[in-house]
């Protein structure tokens, strides 16, 4: 830096930045400090934000969808037909999907086990298939979930027996995730047409919004049960609620940790202005004999602090951003992925690195400022 | 007078112990005079230069800067008056390391003057004392009677009315500490009032006055005669 420049437009400034290359280690260490905390600010604050908005992902396509369970009061095990019939009603204009539950014998490589299956009259609403298709008006075939086809090896074309009876394999469906109201992954699914019983285990409300999904799920509650539980109404909306307030607390502790170490690193700080003032306390004598007031000297040492917070946040700033685009490329698949809660924490770790720099330069730089001058001068 | 001390008083507290550094010192600076002040380690030569420097101030008399009690002022106005009146040179010289000589030079002026009007003034004083070609070398660049000429021209750079020395010639030899005293009497010779303490002969071969300080009591006054106003 040219002495014409910088010297002269920020005279403090440029004395600042001198002090601070006198003792370049120790400078930098304390730098490192503030880095180390804004990292860990901003660093832990993407990685939970990124690691909710990938959960989101899967929570977020069912967060419409309302279950309704046979409730503890219901007069059977499963809703018949004409409880199904006042639950369409009460749910109007929402849709549903009636559902029908079994376990039947598979024949398998390995032998004969226990299948879970579904009977839904149209799948190709509730999951997505990755093989095959489901014909619009389902009267045969059957579809098989995910996991179950991989681990049996099961392709379209096949024949499943179930039961002694033989069904040929029309789809197989994509992983649906965890986060279901009815999980197919292990499952088979069956024309509804195929099952005994016209009873149901359980219903799903569709709905283009959350809001509409509570609004129906209160109308069915209101239709269905009066002092007697006959349904168990279950939103996704509540829940994904919920999970919201999980992932803000996670978040919440996480900057807390990273806060803590920018504390650790604001008295590292504390310290080497502490140090400095004891060791510059001849020239912050002299400076006040030659006529700098006490403000001028508390600017001076201010802006030392300032600058360790700068450099300090500076350097965890581009080193989280790093951090963050590998967070994001990890959790989201997209390196860029940031959004404004991840500009919001860059932001906000930056200010609490220069913050803490200043409130720990705070102390040090007013004890330079009241040093007596003939104190200070005094060998 | 330029600066006086009335009838001062100045008592630290030393270990528990009250120790008396000046009892009733009267002293007095003339316009272009250059004083030695002598005595013994403990005497209470620095503590008389802290008093006239405004940097400390007596527990009992007064210290009058151009007829100002400097004892009435702030803090604040007490730098003021000291950076506008009083011009310091020390022993170890105290530069800034960090900083060139023009900037050490220009520093007394950084929140007074333009970066233009301090840099033009500094590098003018040090080209007045030599060091025209050493503007912009560190402190560590330079011989130990450079360091004392760049330290002289910081002294001067807000044209004080007196400039206080503690022990300037201490860490030069006698050939460079005879050519600095030659630069107090170019000083002196311009109206600048010179005030030295010293342990060394030569600084009171040079002055007008000498004033010996015992036990913090003014002792003998030598060459007095020849310029008392």
């Amino acid at each position: 830096m040219s002495p014409k420049s910088l010297a002269d437009r920020l005279p403090v400034l440029s004395l600042a930045i001198r002090n601070l290359s006198r003792s370049k280690t120790r400078s930098a260490l304390a730098a490192i400090g503030i880095a180390i905390g804004v990292i860990a600010i901003v660093s832990l604050g993407m990685f939970g934000s990124a690691f909710q908005r990938s959960q989101m992902e899967n929570i977020g396509t069912i967060g419409n969808d309302v279950g309704v369970f046979p409730g503890e009061d219901l007069d059977r095990a499963n809703f018949t037909e004409t409880q199904l019939r006042e639950i369409r009603r009460a749910a109007q204009p929402a849709d549903l999907i009636a559902i029908k539950q079994d376990v039947r014998d598979m024949r398998t490589r390995d032998g004969t086990a226990g299948q879970t299956v579904y009977g839904i009259a149209d799948p190709g609403r509730l999951f997505d298939v990755r093989q095959g298709e489901i014909p619009d008006n389902w009267r045969s075939g059957i579809v098989v979930g995910d996991q179950l086809a991989t681990i049996e090896g099961i392709e379209t074309g096949d024949a499943l027996n179930l039961d002694g009876q033989t069904y040929r394999v029309t789809a197989v469906l994509e992983d649906a995730g965890q986060a279901t109201l009815v999980n197919p992954n292990d499952a088979v699914i069956l024309p509804p047409s195929r099952f005994a019983e016209d009873t149901y285990t359980q219903v799903i409300v569709l709905s283009d919004t959350t809001a509409e999904a509570t609004r129906t799920a209160e109308r069915i509650r209101t239709a269905m049960n009066d002092r007697r539980e006959r349904v168990q109404v279950f939103e996704f909306g509540q829940l994904a609620e919920q999970i919201n307030q999980l992932f803000l607390q996670l978040n919440l502790f996480l900057i807390g940790i990273g806060a803590v170490s920018l504390v650790v690193a604001g008295t590292s700080i504390l310290n080497v202005m502490l140090m400095s003032t004891v060791e510059r306390r001849g020239e912050i004598g002299v400076l006040r004999a030659v006529g700098f007031k006490r403000f001028a000297v508390l600017r001076i040492f201010l802006t030392e602090a300032a600058m360790l917070g700068l450099i300090g946040g500076t350097a965890g700033v581009v080193v989280s951003v790093l951090i963050g685009a590998g967070i994001h490329s990890l959790f989201l698949g997209d390196p860029f992925a940031f959004d404004t809660l991840s500009v919001i924490y860059i932001v906000g770790g930056f200010s609490f690195g220069i913050g803490s720099g200043l409130i720990s330069g705070a102390y040090p730089a007013w004890k330079a400022s009241r040093l007596d001058p003939v104190e200070a001068l005094r060998e | 007078m330029l600066i006086e001390t009335r009838n001062v008083w100045r008592r630290y507290t030393l270990g528990g112990e009250i120790v008396t550094a000046l009892a009733d010192v009267s002293f007095g600076v003339n316009s272009g005079e250059f004083v030695a002040v002598v005595g013994p380690s403990g005497s209470g030569k620095s503590t008389l230069l802290n008093l006239v420097g405004l940097l400390d101030t007596p527990d009992e008399g007064t210290v009058l800067v151009e007829d100002v009690a400097a004892e009435t002022l702030s803090d604040g106005k007490r730098t003021e008056l000291r950076r506008d009146t009083i011009g310091f040179i020390f022993q170890d010289f105290y530069l800034i390391p960090t900083l060139t000589a023009r900037e050490n030079v220009a520093l007394p002026q950084l929140f007074t003057k333009s970066a233009s009007e301090r840099n033009e003034r500094a590098v003018a004083l040090l080209s007045q004392f030599g060091l025209g070609d050493r503007t912009e070398h560190t402190p560590s660049e330079l011989s130990g009677g450079q360091q004392q000429r760049v330290a002289i021209a910081r002294s001067l750079i807000n044209d004080p009315a007196v400039v206080l020395a503690d022990e300037p010639t201490g860490n030069l030899d006698q050939n460079t500490g005879t050519t600095i005293l030659g630069e107090f009497e170019r000083i002196t010779d311009d109206g600048t009032s010179v005030v030295a303490v010293t342990h060394d002969r030569l600084v009171t071969d040079f002055a007008d006055r000498v004033v010996e300080l015992v036990d913090g009591r003014i002792g003998d006054t030598t060459k007095e005669t020849q310029h008392v106003s």
